[in-house]
């Protein structure tokens, strides 16, 4: 089976986030840039799919050097070879962009049996971009996977998705299909020593986004501005050293909310 | 027109469904726009209570291929609908089934989804949608633009389904659309609840839940042994189910078990929307975090900004005195 699964470079989420200046997306210059978690369980699914059924792996990302770095670790990881889509514009809110210029690449390489990604992103976070994917593919998908049962003879997909309130959904896809991995769906393999010394040998591309034929959309959506909430909230914080703030913390729980 | 797809589970409208309306009552009076609910797969389903709302119109199709969902048959049906009449506004559930289907029908008329909308306000003649970006951490404001509809999708939550404005005739027009030529690649094979084992939290007064601040799985005991001394029960965010350092039923949130006791503490749970939503109804909240930006603090009654390592400590022993 042929399997591209899509990487997005994001901010590392665990360094402290702040807005840049023109009040539009956070700060990135200088950031650590990793793959956003969801899409390292979508790898890890690809490449146990791969182990099970042969054929290829192929990572694939949209950006500059951060989706060169995220590209070179998914293939550390096991992935047969990288294509990355070069794109000069800055992506902040873009998914329609992103998911156009990933379909395609997509089908300018020849097609699939199967395109995976993550449920969604670290900082958008909004689980779009993969569908998005599917229509401009034309095939049928699946989102919020935790298990996937290929069947390449029958030229099938099993799915269970994890759906509201512990409600698992068992579907059937015919192939092609793009899924959306949920997290936690497997365990992600640390990249070994000898992936990372084999993945600079694997096959690499660039290709500008202006040879995909991708419409112009920047029309579609301003951004006004990015934001930390303000905290017009009810909490109050209950300072001191440890030991003073969970004294206060229980006579209030018994004296005013009158829960112990 | 603004045009709300509405929810339906097992024959009934979902709780989310009387909030997308909500949101679409409200963005329609500001935009002075009509709100059309549309009903797909209505067949058997009680049209009583939308009836009451006080909206324009709802339209039903209620062809076959419709009564479990299968995007591959959402889509035309909306469009056929969107056909007839074009709409401003459109509104789906930023919830598993509306980001199934949301983004494709954005991909279709290669219009704006501002998927994960909170609140919006209206500027000139435009919505400013605020959506809820980098795990909640974040309010990123959009504006659609261009002709044709935009597409939004409301977080579970955001717009109360109590405030609902009743009173309303909304006439209900059934349309028919085409669906044979549509063919089917998704072949539903069952539906199951996740085995919650012995552990129902929805019944527990006092809930003490861990979240990835613990850092590792030995650390847990500190959540266990104040779920003791305070004689509750046990939670967990995602991450420490999904890091296996908890079974799956202790997890708290959209895709684990919803709570609302009389105290929930969370600690080292930063408070990612998908955990908020499961317990953000309880009677008070104690958030125990050192990030003071962590979305948890917005909705706890109380918070400790500092280490939990040097928090709970304290309090076990302060509880532990207290009872003993």
């Amino acid at each position: 089976m042929k399997i591209f699964s899509c990487i997005k470079p994001v901010v590392d989420p665990a360094t402290r986030l702040s807005v840049n200046e023109s009040r539009t997306w956070i700060k990135t210059q200088d950031m650590t840039f990793v793959a956003s978690e969801a899409d390292n369980y979508a790898l890890e699914e690809a490449l146990r799919i791969r182990e099970k059924h042969s054929g290829e792996v192929v990572v694939l990302s949209l950006g500059r050097e951060e989706a060169a770095k995220v590209l070179r670790a998914g293939l550390a990881m096991g992935a047969d070879r990288a294509i990355q889509i070069s794109d000069s514009k800055p992506r902040n809110a873009a998914e329609f962009r992103v998911a156009e210029a990933l379909a395609r690449a997509i089908q300018k390489d020849g097609g699939a049996d199967l395109v995976l990604a993550g449920v969604q992103s670290d900082d958008l976070g909004t689980g779009a971009t993969g569908v998005m994917l599917a229509e401009f593919l034309g095939w049928v998908h699946a989102t919020v996977a935790i298990a996937v049962q290929a069947n390449p003879e029958a030229g099938t997909v099993q799915v269970e998705r994890e759906l509201e309130g512990g409600v698992i959904e068992s579907v059937e896809l015919s192939l092609p299909a793009v899924l959306t991995i949920q997290y936690g769906a497997n365990q992600p393999r640390y990249a070994s020593l000898k992936g990372i010394m084999a993945a600079k040998k694997k096959p690499f591309d660039v290709w500008s986004i202006d040879d995909l034929g991708v419409e112009d959309n920047d029309a579609l959506m301003d951004i006004k501005e990015l934001a930390i909430p303000d905290k017009k909230s009810r909490v109050e914080i209950l300072s001191g050293t440890p030991e003073e703030s969970v004294t206060l913390l229980v006579e209030k729980l018994r004296k005013e909310a009158k829960v112990l | 027109m603004i045009l709300v797809i509405t929810e339906h589970r097992e024959g009934k409208f979902t709780a989310h469904s009387t909030e997308l309306i909500v949101f679409a009552q409200r963005a329609g009076r500001d935009l002075g726009m009509p709100v059309h609910a549309l009903v797909l797969g209505s067949a058997g389903l009680d049209l009583d209570g939308l009836k009451t709302a006080k909206i324009d119109r709802i339209l039903t199709v209620d062809e076959p291929q419709l009564t479990s969902y299968d995007p591959d048959f959402y889509l035309p049906a909306i469009k056929a609908i969107l056909d007839r009449q074009s709409s401003s506004l459109i509104v789906g559930g930023h919830t598993t089934q509306g980001m199934d289907f949301m983004p494709r029908l954005a991909a279709l008329l290669r219009r704006p989804l501002a998927a994960g909308c909170v609140n919006y306000e209206k500027v000139g003649d435009r919505l400013v949608l605020t959506r809820q970006v980098f795990n909640a951490k974040m309010n990123l404001k959009v504006v659609p633009k261009g002709q044709g509809p935009a597409l939004v999708t409301i977080v579970p939550g955001s717009f109360p389904g109590d405030e609902m404005e009743t009173g309303g005739t909304p006439e209900v027009e059934a349309i028919s659309v085409d669906l044979t030529q549509v063919k089917p690649r998704r072949r539903l094979l069952g539906q199951s609840k996740a085995p919650r084992g012995n552990v129902d939290l929805s019944s527990a007064s006092i809930i003490v839940a861990g979240g990835r601040g613990l850092k590792q799985k030995e650390n847990f005991s500190l959540i266990s042994e104040l779920a003791e001394a305070l004689g509750g029960a046990v939670g967990a965010s995602r991450p420490v189910v999904d890091a296996e350092w908890l079974p799956r039923e202790y997890q708290i949130g959209s895709s684990g078990q919803t709570v609302a006791p009389k105290l929930y503490v969370a600690v080292g749970i930063s408070g990612a929307i998908q955990h908020l939503v499961g317990m953000q109804n309880a009677r008070c909240i104690v958030a125990i975090n050192k990030d003071p930006e962590a979305p948890i603090f917005k909705v706890a009654h109380y918070g400790i900004v500092d280490d939990l390592f040097k928090v709970v400590p304290s309090l076990i022993k302060l509880v532990r005195d207290l009872k003993g």
